[in-house]
């Protein structure tokens, strides 16, 4: 008796102080084993080199796991478990960075580098072509020069004596 | 044509060498908490070796450090006489509370018995308090101010000026 009272008197966080009232329907069966799956592989073990919630078999990614469990069959929404998650851990424990703020750039930036390298390369071969093309060589200019034009002419003689 | 990829190459080392003079500069320790400025996450929990319910609400109008810890984590051992000692030397004034988490309560009962505590140390069953108050690694201790609100975390074993500065930010509040 002095236990069960004990017990009652006993209060953990929850997750209505983070995220209110659930949202969803309470799961149950089957497809409350499958979400919890699908739910904890989307957040990071906190406790491990990169692992899912979902993968991990340290102490602290089950007792995640069993929490995310509970969660669901209380009739939590996957998004509001994730924002639980979330107010607790930061960004850090979601698996899938959000798109906003510096996470963005992690978004953009391999985009604008591939817009900067097209327009580089783009705005290269456009001034290539828009350099004059070489001229294709006429006939020899008249030798201007006397002692060309001599050591020509003794040239030319000599190759007209038989 | 040349100018200008020196130009953007200057661009990129400069950003890399600032990100990274930035991110050299921080304390690994010192980890940003989303639930820095916000009340701290309500739990009552059972007091190892007197079985009654410790209720965070309870220590409300002054400081409270609430340091969470197990006893098979090596710097939780190199914290906890400079702990002890700082509670002795703040009370009344400042609170400290343990929270034990995956651990047994016999051993946690040993570990006091034999290294001496001087505030209550209660334990986090199924380790929801600690997942609520987004505990990595242990030891983590946050800072609360006398209203309840979270106003620093520390994460690893802290020494008496580590203590004294997140002291100072919460009397600053």
């Amino acid at each position: 008796m002095i236990l069960l009272v004990l017990l009652l008197t006993l209060k953990v966080p929850d997750a209505q102080q983070f995220v209110g009232s659930p949202k969803g329907t309470p799961l149950a069966g089957a497809q409350l084993d499958t979400r919890t799956r699908e739910v904890a592989s989307l957040l990071r073990c906190p406790v491990c080199q990169g692992s899912a919630v979902a993968d991990s078999p340290a102490e602290m990614a089950v007792n995640m796991k069993a929490q995310v469990h509970e969660l669901l069959a209380r009739g939590y929404t996957e998004e509001q478990i994730l924002q639980y998650f979330e107010l607790s851990y930061g960004q850090f424990v979601l698996l899938k960075p959000k798109f906003e703020g510096v996470n963005a750039l992690v978004w953009m930036l391999p985009l604008l580098a591939l817009l900067i390298g097209g327009a580089i390369v783009a705005f290269k071969i456009r001034s290539l072509a828009a350099q004059p093309q070489p001229t294709p060589p006429g006939p020899p200019p008249p030798d201007a020069d006397p002692y060309v034009a001599r050591v020509r002419d003794l040239v030319s003689g000599e190759k007209q004596k038989p | 044509m040349n100018r200008s990829v020196l130009f953007i190459g200057i661009v990129i080392a400069a950003a890399l060498v600032v990100i990274l003079f930035v991110g050299l500069g921080k304390d690994p320790a010192a980890i940003r908490s989303p639930l820095i400025g916000r009340p701290a996450p309500a739990f009552a929990l059972r007091e190892v070796g007197t079985g009654r319910t410790i209720d965070i609400a309870q220590f409300r109008g002054k400081p409270l450090v609430i340091n969470f810890w197990a006893t098979w984590c090596g710097p939780c051992w190199e914290e906890h006489p400079i702990l002890v000692q700082n509670a002795r030397l703040l009370q009344p004034n400042v609170q400290f509370l343990g929270v034990v988490f995956q651990d047994t309560e016999e051993k946690i009962q040993g570990f006091l018995q034999q290294r001496g505590t001087a505030y209550p140390t209660v334990v986090d069953d199924r380790g929801k308090t600690a997942i609520a108050y987004g505990v990595g690694g242990v030891p983590e201790t946050f800072f609360l101010d006398a209203n309840g609100k979270i106003v620093a975390k520390y994460s690893g074993p802290m020494d008496a000026g580590i203590i004294q500065e997140n002291l100072q930010k919460v009397m600053q509040q």
